[in-house]
């Protein structure tokens, strides 16, 4: 808890000057650890379980809503805690599903781990790429009318639309890329979709420990310093520009491993997951669970990915407009989120017993 | 030379649907600081609303204004019931207006299917005018002087009138305007139906250049916003100068150098945002 190399270095070359001391989250007792970490703990134990007690479809369900979940979480780095509404998140999610079909595919690369690095590394460098341009549009300050930064970025995802489905030799153009098996993890054992729960799991319980220790570190207080006032940040003497553009690379990585994970899932690739739909719906994920909260768009994910498998089952064909539906009920009527709601009803429980 | 003369003047035509296409929404975000999305949907919706009345009663007219009509009361609708209280939260009128764009491409192929529709020219436009040995397509010059007569008639407002000069105060201060005793939402409203109405308008004209099809929203979406970006917002002459840019470079590109052609129109777009982001023309609104 002392000294983190990494937190240390980020400071570092953040900070141009070294007079303001780092912010380090306030020591806690084991005892409230236990309590903030509870209900995670409680719905991992179940999840870890929860194989061997539901169907297959079940299991298949709650994988592809675990994708989603690091999928959303990714995105609330820059949403929720940094303020900044990229529109082209969903490039990245979809990026890091061909960058791994093809180093399947065309590259031969089979093993899981070397493919998930360089997932990373590939979407790290997309994000580092069109950070520059798209970072030009935002302004200081511009959390209050992002509007150019927003277009900027959601015609990105859609210019990545047309680049996969004008690379037809390598993404299989507007039909896809097909046929990219069960993940090969360099170990005596055989992926089939019950394993592959198992990985999605471990692979994203890991990355959102990863992206909860950097929301609450030194890093991420700052990116929220930046959401709250970024002018006065800049009078602290931190360049936010870096902030800001570090953060669009992190997030970017983070979304490109979820979508490296969805197109181990469902085997498939299309150039529909990088563009506008797909955005949209992990925005709709992020408001419906509450941005403001750390695992809000877990909940978000469950709630969304549940009600498309339900449409998928009953009316398939309308699911755009039940996605509409949902979209105006949530942007219209609960703002603020499913998971601000639950928070606050806990609190009132909690509290009407403690009285 | 002759290919050069007929390209130049397709991509003229295509800049001008792409002005018609682009000018609805350079008003409503422009302008307003309204981020419509489903801007590409109205235009689709435009395009098939046009194509049913034509088909029932063979008016091309008669269709472009009840198509023109259609969509605005649609924007009316979207305005009124869910953006009017966005106001200022362009993430979720962004998030709001996507959806709705998907929900009304949806219905399209619930009502209409999903096989792409090639719109009728209207017969007193078929046929070509002939210069030398050059032959015009009339359509394509019908639409380059509609799109002329409504740049004109937009500079006019925009310059000249007086809703141009409450638009511009409420571009410059909102609360100002409205201290002022003008009825800052009625004119917005207003605005934000002509826009809705451009759209549908587009929508018609271009159908029997580009056809129509339920998806094919996200694509002018896409182009709508490199006319507004590369151009600038604020100003119509920006609007008009990003949509012949971008309708001259992609058309040439196809014709000249196929291979790149999908992307020039791109690598513009991105050399803009880095030279110049707030446009050629224009100001930064924002």
């Amino acid at each position: 808890m002392a000294t983190r190399p990494a937190e240390l270095l980020l400071g570092r070359l953040m900070r141009k000057t070294s007079a303001a001391p780092p912010v380090t989250a306030e020591r806690r007792s084991a005892a409230a650890l236990v309590k903030t970490w509870l209900p995670a703990i409680v719905i991992l134990l179940l999840l870890l379980v929860l194989p061997s007690i539901v169907p297959s479809y079940i299991q298949s369900l709650v994988t592809k809503m675990m994708i989603f979940a690091l999928f959303g979480v990714s995105m609330n780095i820059l949403w929720g805690y940094g303020g900044i509404p990229t529109f082209g998140h969903a490039a990245f999610f979809g990026f890091g599903g061909y960058v791994c079909g093809i180093l399947i595919i065309h590259g031969g690369i089979a093993n899981f781990w070397l493919n998930l690095v360089l997932v990373m590394v590939f979407t790290a460098l997309l994000g580092a790429g069109l950070g520059i341009p798209a970072f030009r549009v935002y302004g200081v300050g511009a959390s209050d009318n992002p509007i150019y930064f927003l277009l900027v970025t959601l015609a990105f995802g859609e210019l990545l639309v047309r680049v996969a489905i004008s690379a037809r030799g390598l993404t299989g153009g507007s039909t896809g890329m097909s046929g990219i098996p069960y993940p090969d993890l360099g170990l005596p054992i055989t992926i089939n979709s019950y394993s592959f729960y198992f990985l999605v799991l471990l692979v994203v319980v890991v990355c959102l420990f990863v992206i909860h220790r950097l929301v609450n570190s030194h890093y991420g207080y700052a990116l929220r310093g930046i959401h709250d006032n970024e002018r006065r940040m800049q009078a602290l003497g931190y360049n936010t520009w870096l902030y800001k553009y570090t953060s669009y690379i992190i997030a970017g990585m983070f979304g490109g491993v979820a979508g490296c994970l969805f197109a181990y899932f469902g085997g498939v690739m299309v150039p529909g997951n990088m563009g506008m739909a797909m955005t949209d719906i992990v925005f709709l994920i992020v408001i419906l669970g509450s941005a403001s909260v750390y695992f809000g768009p877990v909940i978000g994910a469950v709630l969304v990915v549940g009600v498309e498998y339900l449409a998928s089952v009953y009316v398939p064909e309308r699911w755009p407009l039940i996605m509409a539906v949902l979209i105006v009920v949530v942007i219209m009527v609960i703002p603020q989120g499913v998971g601000v709601l639950l928070l606050d009803l806990g609190r009132r429980v909690f509290r009407g017993r403690a009285t | 030379m002759s290919t050069f003369t007929i390209t130049a003047l397709n991509g003229v035509s295509y800049a001008f649907i792409l002005f018609l296409l682009a000018a609805g929404f350079s008003l409503t975000f422009g302008v307003m600081g309204v981020l419509n999305l489903a801007h590409g949907a109205l235009y689709v919706l435009g395009a098939y609303f046009g194509l049913a009345v034509i088909s029932q009663l063979d008016q091309f007219w008669l269709g472009v204004v009840i198509a023109a009509a259609g969509t605005g009361l649609v924007g009316l609708g979207i305005y009124y019931f869910f953006l009017r209280h966005l106001y200022g939260k362009v993430p979720e009128q962004a998030v709001l207006t996507i959806g709705l764009g998907y929900a009304f491409a949806n219905i399209i192929l619930w009502i209409w299917g999903p096989f792409a529709k090639m719109g009728m020219t209207p017969s007193a436009f078929t046929g070509v005018v002939r210069v030398g040995d050059l032959a015009f397509p009339i359509y394509r010059l019908v639409i380059i002087a509609i799109g002329l007569i409504v740049l004109a008639f937009l500079w006019w407002m925009q310059d000249k009138t007086r809703i141009g000069a409450i638009i511009r105060a409420g571009m410059d201060n909102k609360e100002m305007t409205r201290s002022l005793g003008i009825n800052y939402g009625l004119v917005s409203t207003l605005v934000f139906l002509f826009g809705a109405a451009l759209a549908g308008f587009a929508g018609v004209l271009g159908t029997p250049i580009l056809g129509a099809f339920p998806s094919m929203g996200d694509a002018l979406l896409l182009l709508t916003l490199m006319v507004v970006v590369v151009g600038g917002t604020g100003f119509i002459q920006g609007t008009m100068l990003g949509a012949l840019i971008i309708g001259l470079l992609d058309t040439f590109g196809k014709a000249y150098v196929p291979s790149v052609a999908l992307f020039t129109a791109y690598v513009i777009f991105i050399v803009v945002l880095l030279v110049r982001p707030s446009g050629l023309i224009g100001r930064k609104v924002f």
